[in-house]
């Protein structure tokens, strides 16, 4: 019989919302549409429309050594053209975020090529060839993954994951990178990633109500409002059976019988 | 006489009531400012301790280090007659009572002030939350 690939349990809409995030063959919502030019300067990497830099020649170019790995493994655009490796670091607050880092390591993973991610508390990075960073970039920001104001874009001092939000339900940023618009009632990007101000206002649009949000959200928690994962039966049992599998055989859990 | 932490803390020495505002979330400088204003019209207060999140004034790390923030929520606040900096986006205010008050009284007035002054909602709870003589770090501080 056929493996059919599992991705999450439970019932409850977190679980649901995992299970989305995580299957490629599921489409992420488009909801705003940011231009290229605009997340290329939030990124802060280049200037728009400026050369991509290179660390390698072209790989049609060059003499690659005989390997039957690269022979099966096609190169994703910016390796072909040798582009640098870039980053994006994505923030998620705790106070129900579309996605956590944690499902967007599994979401990268399952559903894009040629990345290399890292899971903090409340930060996820991605780095990747720039011109495919970029594209991938673009989509995240304009897909149901981001919220302008509980979702941040930064480099560096990414602290407020986990702060309360200010009065007009902004995550905390220290460095201020984006602001609320009053009049439009829409969060604005003020400075890139690393905080260099930006010579215009990138508008990332308005922020979801918190009813939406509840619907969209992959965390699950026990502040008001949100679904207590204890209450999902499933999703309970799955993290003790690892935990006990963990615990009585480290990584092999194989050898458990009867568990 | 009241006072803000910003200026400096002084300690009793005893364990005097202290109340302790917590708003459902941050308050901006303008907001801030209000609810200070309003608790200074309330009697027996001794002091004023406010916590937050530091809003630092230049970037420390990361390629842009030494660049100004120009935080727009840290500045210049009226407090009294007194102008403070403000340098945090504020999320607790400590209020330290004096010893012979009615505390219950005295909270009743606080209550009031947070109510007209804070729209976001907050909790508020009387205990003892922070120190009251001094410690080895003031001596290392100083």
């Amino acid at each position: 019989m056929a493996y059919k690939r599992q991705f999450y349990p439970g019932t409850s809409v977190p679980a649901a919302n995992r299970r989305r995030y995580l299957d490629p063959k599921q489409n992420l919502k488009k909801l705003r549409d940011v231009a290229m030019d605009d997340v290329v300067r939030i990124m802060g990497h280049r200037n728009p429309g400026e050369d991509y830099k290179s660390i390698h020649p072209p790989i049609e170019e060059g003499k690659e050594p005989v390997c039957p790995i690269r022979e099966i493994v096609v190169p994703i655009e910016g390796a072909k053209k040798g582009d640098r490796v870039r980053y994006i670091q994505f923030t998620d607050s705790v106070y129900f975020a579309p996605i956590s880092p944690y499902q967007r390591a599994w979401m990268y993973l399952s559903r894009f090529r040629g990345l290399d991610t890292g899971t903090l508390s409340g930060r996820q990075i991605i780095e990747m060839r720039e011109r495919d960073l970029e594209k991938l970039s673009k989509f995240l920001i304009d897909s149901e993954t981001f919220d302008p104001a509980l979702t941040g874009i930064r480099g560096a001092t990414v602290h407020g994951h986990a702060c309360r939000l200010d009065e007009n339900g902004l995550m905390f940023d220290a460095w201020q990178r984006y602001v609320w618009d009053a009049k439009k009632k829409e969060v604005v990007y003020v400075k890139d990633q690393v905080a260099l101000p930006l010579d215009r206002r990138i508008s990332v649009g308005k922020p979801a109500p918190m009813a939406d949000l509840l619907k969209r959200t992959t965390i699950f928690s026990a502040y008001t409002g949100g679904v207590d994962m204890r209450e999902d039966k499933e999703v309970t049992e799955y993290g003790i059976r690892i935990h006990k599998l963990r615990t009585l055989a480290g990584y092999q859990p194989f050898n458990v019988k009867g568990v | 006489m009241t006072s803000a932490r910003m200026m400096k803390t002084t300690y009793a020495g005893t364990p005097l009531p202290e109340v302790k505002i917590f708003t459902d979330r941050f308050l901006s400088a303008e907001t801030t400012e209000k609810v200070l204003n309003a608790l200074i019209e309330v009697k027996h207060i001794r002091q004023i301790n406010i916590c937050g999140e530091t809003l630092p004034l230049t970037v420390k790390s990361g390629p842009h280090t030494g660049i100004p923030v120009n935080h727009p929520e840290r500045k210049m606040i009226k407090f009294g007659n007194t102008e403070i900096e403000l340098t945090k986006l504020v999320g607790e205010f400590f209020i330290e009572l004096n010893a012979d008050c009615d505390v219950d009284a005295a909270v009743e007035e606080i209550r009031k002030a947070c109510d007209k002054t804070v729209n976001i909602g907050y909790s508020l709870e009387i205990g003892r939350y922070s120190k009251y003589r001094p410690t080895l770090t003031d001596t290392l501080r100083c």
